[in-house]
């Protein structure tokens, strides 16, 4: 019975271990996270999404678009009317890196821009998603890679 | 009600969940070599300690952030140290499991009198071998500077506190207190790690112990290919 214990004990230990050297893995974004979430080439290219009423269109610069650099976040909404400005938080799909917010400030009607600065993550991994809310009017979520 | 800028909040909450997930896996082996090596001392105070170290690295960190208000300026100048000191923290890692195994004193390829031996079993020997508690205290100092995203996140809040502050000391202050913040935030759950992993049951299971040294060995040397790669 002792023994029993103590085997029992030893692999939870041994888990315990385990467990805490694979936790830097993140989990790839799959399955439910992708729904509703453009992924894009943002080195070449604007993303867009349609919402219900209108498109969200989104644009970092300089290009190709590399981490632990200053960037500039242009946003471009069309067939929404906003009351609020807009803001973006930037994040990794499946490890929460902490709150990164990029502020928004109109630049023409419709058209708004802010500066932020993608992190590096150390596990290497480059994929990162940039979610546009538009308060009270909804979401946009893009997913690219960053260059490290 | 509080005259405390709620962003302190946030990052307090903040740090304490990374802590719970990103951190255990970032510095869950280094916490758990450092237990693991601490095999009949009590582990608080090392960890405490440990801890200690780390958040006055952070603490600086925040306040020189705060105080330049410019994130990629600062980490640009000490992207290689970074850099050294992820490849140092996973040398570390796998002396340490070395030692844990006894398989380091029986490494004979180096020769005798090789610097690289002398080096492992003396510097590193002396540093994992240290008596004094004390030791842990630098040990946290230096490994705050291993790159971690969170921490960079925390650090960018930071530097735009600083660029919103009305002073450079001003900024210097409230990049300080938001990095003091998140660095308690991240406190309970290496604290956790560090005690689990130093359970007498847990450390006087040769077997276990055995296991524990050689993932040790591999995360150490994943932690090196990362350092190299960053």
């Amino acid at each position: 019975m002792i023994k029993k214990i103590t085997i029992t004990r030893g692999l939870s230990g041994v888990l315990l271990l385990l467990a805490v050297t694979v936790l830097p893995i993140p989990v790839a974004a799959g399955g439910k996270e992708n729904r509703g979430i453009t992924k894009c080439d943002i080195h070449h290219v604007a993303c867009v999404q349609t919402l219900a009423q209108g498109t969200v269109t989104l644009n970092i610069l300089p290009k190709p678009v590399k981490a632990m650099a200053d960037l500039t976040f242009q946003v471009a909404i069309t067939g929404v009317p906003t009351l609020q400005n807009p803001f973006i938080d930037l994040s990794m799909p499946g490890m929460y890196m902490g709150p990164n917010h990029v502020t928004l400030e109109p630049v023409s009607p419709g058209k708004y821009e802010g500066t932020g600065i993608f992190v590096r993550c150390p596990t290497g991994i480059t994929l990162w998603r940039a979610t546009v809310t538009i308060p009270e009017k909804g979401t946009a979520h893009f997913i690219f890679d960053v260059i490290y | 009600m509080s005259s405390i800028d709620p962003l302190v909040w946030v990052f307090l909450a903040t740090g304490f969940t990374v802590g719970f997930g990103h951190c255990i896996g970032m510095c869950g082996p280094i916490v758990i070599s450092l237990s693991l090596n601490l095999r009949t001392a009590n582990t608080t105070w090392p960890h405490l300690l440990y801890n200690a170290g780390r958040l006055t690295t952070y603490t600086l960190l925040g306040g020189i952030m705060g105080a330049t208000g410019s994130f990629t300026m600062v980490t640009s100048r000490i992207a290689d140290v970074q850099k050294g000191v992820l490849i140092f923290s996973g040398v570390l890692i796998v002396v340490m499991g070395l030692m844990m195994s006894g398989w380091l004193t029986r490494i004979q390829c180096f020769g005798d009198h090789s610097r690289l031996q002398s080096f492992l079993a003396g510097g590193y020997g002396r540093l994992i071998r240290s008596k004094s508690i004390a030791a842990y205290y630098p040990i946290g100092l230096l490994l705050g500077l291993l790159p971690c995203g969170p921490v960079y996140t925390a650090l960018i809040a930071a530097a735009r506190a600083g660029m919103e502050a009305s002073s450079m000391q001003t900024g210097f202050v409230k990049g300080m207190i938001l990095l003091l913040a998140f660095g308690l935030g991240t406190v309970p759950a290496l604290l956790l790690v560090g005690k689990l992993a130093g359970l007498k049951w847990l450390t006087r299971r040769s077997l276990i112990y055995k296991i524990g040294a050689l993932t040790m060995i591999v995360m150490g040397g994943y932690f090196i290919i990362k350092g190299i790669q960053f």
